[in-house]
C-alpha cells in the first residue's frame, strides 16, 4: 500500500499577480515525501520555500495563486480542492507552525480558548473534552501543569513556552504531515535546540512527515532526512541531508555553506555570496544563479538541465564534482 | 483593580467639580434672567423681591458656593421658571433621551459592526462597497433632513409608524419608558432610526479597518492553518481583536447622544432632556442649564469608567496590573 507517497509535488508553480506584473514566486518545483521523512527547504529570503510551504497547506494569500502544477497527498489531487474539503485537511490532516509565535497567537483569548477553537474545527467535542484534549497535548509538548495553564494568555508565556503550544495545536489532531516555517527563528539558541530536538521525537514517535523550511542550514542539519535547496521559486539541489551538505554540487548551495560563520577562520571576513538575489519580476532566461555563479559562462544563458544520480539532484550546467 | 477604580472615582469628582464651575460661570456669563423672567414694566420693587428669592443679589463665588453646598446634599434647586424642584424636571425627561440614546447606538452596533467586517472581510465585492457608500451617506446627510424624510416617508406616506411624540409609556424601576409596551416602540423606531444613522456610519469604518487589518495578520492565518472556518475566525478570533476601539466609540457616541439629541428630540417631539436644555437656554433658566450639564458631565465621566473597566474585560495584558492588587 505504501507505493505511492505521502506528498507529491510535481511541477509547481505558485505566482503573485500583481500590479507590476506577474511574481513568479515559485516555478516548477517537484518532490515527493514519505510518510514520516523530514524534509529541509533551505534558501536566502525571497526563494520561494515559504510560499511553496503555503502553497501545500492551501494558504496562498491573493493577490498569488496556484497557476499551474500538481500536489497529491496520499494520491489525492489538492490543486484545485473546493475550499471547504481543504479546509477540512488543514489542522486535520496537514497541519503548520509560523515562525513568530507571538504574531500567531491570538493575544485576547487564552490558549484552552484558542486550542478548544482547533479541536471543535474538526467534529463535535464537548468543551471539557477539547479542554482535555488540550491539556495532554501541550504536556506531550514539554509544558508543565498543563491543565492550569489552559486558562494564561500568550503574553504569559516566554517565546519558546508560545511556540510550544503553537506546536501543540498542530499536533491536536495528530497530522500527517507538518509544515514548519522557520519556527525556531525567533528564539533563543539553547530554546532553538530543545524544540529541535523535540519536534524531531515527536514525528519519529507518530509517523509525522515534517517540511522544515528554514534559512538555517545548521537546523536543516541536525534535523532533516533529506534537503532542497531553492533559488529563485526553483529547486537547484536536493538530496539526504548528510551527502548534500557534505559535499554540494551546486555552486549556489557551496556558497551558502561557505557563507556559514563556521567555515570562516575567527578574525577572518566571512565567506559572502556576491549580488544579491534576483527580482522575480524580470527573470532572465536560463540559469536564474549564473550573475552571481563563480563558474557561470555562455552556456549558462540556457536553461540548466537536471543532473540526477541515484539519490541526488542538481540543476545546474557545471556541478561541482561528486565527493 | 480596586486601586485603579478608586483613582478613577476621584479623578471623576475632580471632572465634576470643574465643570460645575465652568458651567455655573459661564451661564452667569450670558445673561440676567430677571430680565427675562418678569414683566419688562414691573416696578423696581418687585424686580428687587424676585432678584433677592432667586439668590441673584449675592456675589458670584457666594451663589456659586451655595450652588454647590446644595449639590451635595442632592438639591439642585429650583426651576426660575417652572418653580419646580430641577431634579424633578430632568428625570422626568431623563428616561426618554435614555432609551431614545441607547436604542439608537445599540441599532447602530448590532448592525453596523456586522457590516464593517463583512466590508472588511471582502473589500472589493460590490456588496461592501454598498456598505461603505451607505456609511459615507451617514456621515454626510445633516440628521434633521434624514428625520424629516423618514417622517414623510414612514409616517406620512406609508402611514407604518407614528411621526412624532413619545406615546404610551409602562413603569419599570419606578420610572416611564416606552420600550416596554409595543405602541410605544412603534414611537421609539423613527427617532432612533434617525440617530442611529451616523453611529451606524461610524461602527461600519472602525470595524471594517479593523477587520481588514487583523485578517492580514498570523492570527488569523494560524486560525485557517488550523482548519477554522472562516465564520468561527470572524466571530471568535476578528470581533474579538477589533473591539477595543468599537467599544470605545460606542461609548463615546452613547454619552454625546444622550448630551446632544437636540435636534432629533425637537424634529419627533420627544420629551427628552434635549428639548429641556434647548428651552431652559431660550428663557436663561439657569439652574436647570445648570444641573443639566452638571448630569451630562457625571454621565459622560461614568461611561467612560464603564468603557475603561471593559478594556481589562476584553484585552487579558491590560488586566496584568490589577492581579494581586
Amino acid at each position: 500500500m505504501s507505493a505511492s507517497p505521502l506528498l507529491e509535488v510535481r511541477d509547481l508553480r505558485t505566482h503573485f499577480f500583481t500590479r507590476a506584473g506577474v511574481v513568479k514566486a515559485v516555478e516548477g518545483v517537484s518532490f515527493s515525501l514519505e510518510k514520516g521523512e523530514i524534509l529541509g527547504l533551505v534558501g536566502e529570503s525571497g526563494s520561494g520555500k515559504s510560499v511553496t510551504g503555503f502553497s501545500l497547506i492551501g494558504l496562498v494569500d491573493p493577490p498569488g495563486r496556484i497557476a499551474s502544477g500538481s500536489i497529491k497527498f496520499e494520491g489525492r489531487e489538492l490543486v484545485g480542492l473546493p475550499p471547504a474539503e481543504m479546509r477540512a485537511l488543514r489542522g486535520k490532516r496537514i497541519a503548520m507552525v509560523f515562525q513568530d509565535p507571538a504574531a500567531t497567537l491570538n493575544p485576547v483569548l487564552s490558549i484552552g480558548q484558542q486550542m478548544t477553537l482547533a479541536v471543535q474545527a474538526h467534529g463535535r467535542a464537548s468543551d471539557a473534552a477539547a479542554r482535555d484534549l488540550a491539556a495532554r497535548t501541550l504536556t506531550r509538548v514539554g509544558i508543565p501543569d498543563a491543565a492550569a495553564r489552559l486558562d494564561a494568555y500568550p503574553h504569559e508565556f516566554s517565546g519558546g513556552m508560545r511556540q510550544r503550544v503553537a506546536i501543540a495545536t498542530a499536533l491536536l489532531h495528530g497530522p500527517d504531515l507538518i509544515i514548519a516555517d522557520e519556527p525556531t527563528t525567533a528564539l533563543d539558541v539553547s530554546i532553538q535546540a530543545q524544540i529541535l530536538a523535540e519536534m524531531k521525537s515527536l514525528a519519529k514517535e507518530t509517523g509525522t512527515a515534517l517540511v522544515w523550511i528554514s534559512h538555517d542550514l545548521a537546523t536543516v542539519s541536525s534535523l532533516a532526512d533529506r534537503v532542497l535547496v531553492m533559488y529563485a521559486g526553483r529547486i537547484v539541489e536536493a538530496g539526504a541531508v548528510g551527502e548534500t551538505l557534505r559535499a554540494p554540487r551546486h555552486p549556489y548551495t557551496r556558497g551558502l555553506l561557505d557563507s556559514l560563520p563556521a567555515m570562516a577562520r575567527p578574525g577572518e571576513k566571512l565567506n559572502q555570496i556576491p549580488g544579491t538575489t534576483p527580482s522575480l519580476l524580470s527573470l532572465p532566461p536560463g540559469c536564474p544563479f549564473a550573475p552571481r555563479c563563480p563558474r557561470a559562462d555562455a552556456v549558462c544563458a540556457t536553461d540548466p538541465p537536471d543532473v540526477v544520480t541515484a539519490s541526488r539532484l542538481v540543476r545546474c550546467h557545471h556541478p561541482l564534482e561528486a565527493a | 483593580m480596586l486601586g485603579f477604580i478608586i483613582q478613577r472615582l476621584l479623578q471623576a469628582g475632580l471632572v465634576m467639580l470643574a465643570m460645575s464651575a465652568l458651567v455655573f460661570i459661564g451661564v452667569y456669563a450670558i445673561g440676567n434672567p430677571i430680565d427675562v423672567l418678569i414683566s419688562p414694566d414691573a416696578t423696581q420693587d418687585i424686580r428687587a423681591a424676585a432678584i433677592k428669592s432667586m439668590g441673584l443679589d449675592l456675589p458670584l463665588w457666594q451663589q456659586y458656593l451655595a450652588f454647590l453646598g446644595r449639590l451635595l446634599s442632592g438639591d439642585f434647586g429650583r426651576s426660575f421658571v417652572f418653580g419646580t424642584p430641577v431634579i424633578d424636571l430632568v428625570l422626568a425627561r431623563l428616561p426618554a433621551t435614555l432609551e431614545l440614546a441607547l436604542a439608537s447606538v445599540l441599532i447602530g452596533a448590532f448592525i453596523g459592526i456586522p457590516l464593517g467586517i463583512y466590508a472588511g472581510y471582502k473589500p472589493e465585492s460590490p456588496i461592501a462597497r454598498g456598505i461603505m457608500a451607505v456609511s459615507v451617506l451617514g456621515f454626510s446627510v445633516p440628521t434633521f433632513w434624514v428625520g424629516l424624510i423618514l417622517i414623510l416617508f414612514f409616517a406620512v406616506h406609508l402611514d407604518w409608524l407614528p411621526a412624532g411624540n413619545r406615546g404610551p409609556t409602562a413603569e419599570f424601576l419606578g420610572v416611564q419608558w416606552s420600550f416596554l409596551t409595543k405602541e410605544g416602540l412603534t414611537f421609539l423606531i423613527l427617532p432612533a432610526l434617525n440617530l442611529s444613522l451616523f453611529k451606524l456610519a461610524m461602527m461600519i469604518r472602525l470595524a471594517r479597518a479593523g477587520t481588514r487589518e487583523v485578517m492580514l495578520t498570523d492570527t488569523v492565518k494560524f486560525a485557517r492553518a488550523a482548519g477554522l472556518s472562516e465564520m468561527t475566525i470572524l466571530r471568535r478570533h476578528v470581533l474579538r481583536l477589533i473591539s477595543i476601539p468599537l467599544v470605545t466609540v460606542f461609548g463615546l457616541e452613547f454619552g454625546s447622544t444622550l448630551a446632544f439629541a437636540v435636534v432629533t428630540e425637537t424634529i419627533f417631539s420627544w420629551p427628552g432632556v434635549g428639548k429641556l436644555i434647548i428651552e431652559s437656554i431660550t428663557s436663561l433658566d439657569r439652574p436647570v442649564m445648570v444641573a443639566y450639564l452638571v448630569l451630562v458631565a457625571f454621565l459622560f465621566v461614568t461611561i467612560n469608567l464603564v468603557v475603561d473597566l471593559s478594556y481589562a474585560l476584553l484585552d487579558p495584558r491590560l488586566r496584568r496590573g490589577g492581579r494581586g492588587a
